[in-house]
């Protein structure tokens, strides 16, 4: 009994993790959409820090309107020529696209079984891409769930290394106002991961 | 499970849980969001999975000032 117990509350602390990945995803991939805003403005908080970082995001969500949203994720992510920010893990660490960090993430993807769908443009070292594989090896997206171990390896090899900083960037970003709340949101939701991967060590 | 493991698992669990990851809905905001992603992705039964990430702006943003 106590071990079903334990499975489930497992199976709940997983459930949140992958949400919270999902929501980054979510929110970097695109430009926030009117039902993207819609469900934002229905977020609850609590009195942590990501519930006070929750709090921000959805006061940001409150005053935010699509167009306004959609022309702060184009200065920031996307630009003429570039935006002021580069969400991809190869950058980061090489200070270029396509350079090793990419090739040994699709090595590793490639291990996993996880292939980028048909059409996306983006790079799979992107950081909405990246938090999407970690919901779906959280959740089993593709095949079974993969084991803390596997997700540690993958968190630590292509995110943990350098999306900490990017979200901090974000966060301090010049035309960052709705975004800048899903900064620190990445910030400290990348801390409560890193820190909880040390204590299941 | 061991009890070392059990321990670790309880204390991890209990992290989570302090440091607000199930602070207001943001677990049944994703639900919403992913079901809305999931459209794209294709079924993780057609090996190998899908990562079914969006298609993001980036790209498609820039070929389309380009074209100007």
């Amino acid at each position: 009994m106590a071990a079903v117990l334990q499975a489930q509350q497992a199976a709940e602390e997983d459930r949140l993790r992958a949400g919270w990945y999902s929501l980054l995803a979510r929110l970097l991939a695109a430009p926030a959409d009117d039902e993207v805003i819609a469900v934002l403005r229905g977020l609850g908080d609590d009195e942590t820090e990501l519930g006070a970082a929750l709090r921000a995001l959805k006061a940001a969500a409150g005053a935010a309107s699509p167009s306004a949203v959609e022309q702060e994720f184009f200065d920031l992510f996307v630009g003429v020529g570039q935006g002021e920010l580069v969400p991809y893990g190869s950058y980061y660490l090489t200070g270029f696209l396509h350079e090793k960090p990419l090739a040994r993430l699709r090595d590793d993807m490639a291990a996993l079984r996880i292939a980028r769908s048909e059409g996306v443009p983006e790079s799979e070292d992107h950081i909405a891409a990246l938090c999407d594989m970690m919901a779906g090896l959280i959740t089993g997206a593709f095949g079974a769930p993969a084991d803390l171990a596997t997700q540690r390896k993958f968190f630590d090899d292509h995110i943990g290394c350098w999306a900490p900083r990017f979200f901090e960037n974000l966060e301090a970003a010049p035309s960052a106002a709705f975004y800048m709340p899903v900064g620190t949101l990445g910030r400290l939701f990348m801390a409560v991961e890193s820190q909880a991967f040390e204590m299941a060590a | 499970m061991s009890k070392k493991k059990e321990e670790a698992s309880i204390g991890r669990r209990d992290f989570f849980r302090k440091a607000g990851l199930g602070a207001g809905a943001v677990g049944a905001a994703a639900v919403g969001l992913s079901a809305e992603q999931g459209e794209a992705a294709e079924p993780a039964k057609t090996a190998p999975g899908r990562a079914g990430y969006r298609e993001t702006a980036h790209v498609k943003k820039y070929y389309e000032l380009s074209r100007f």
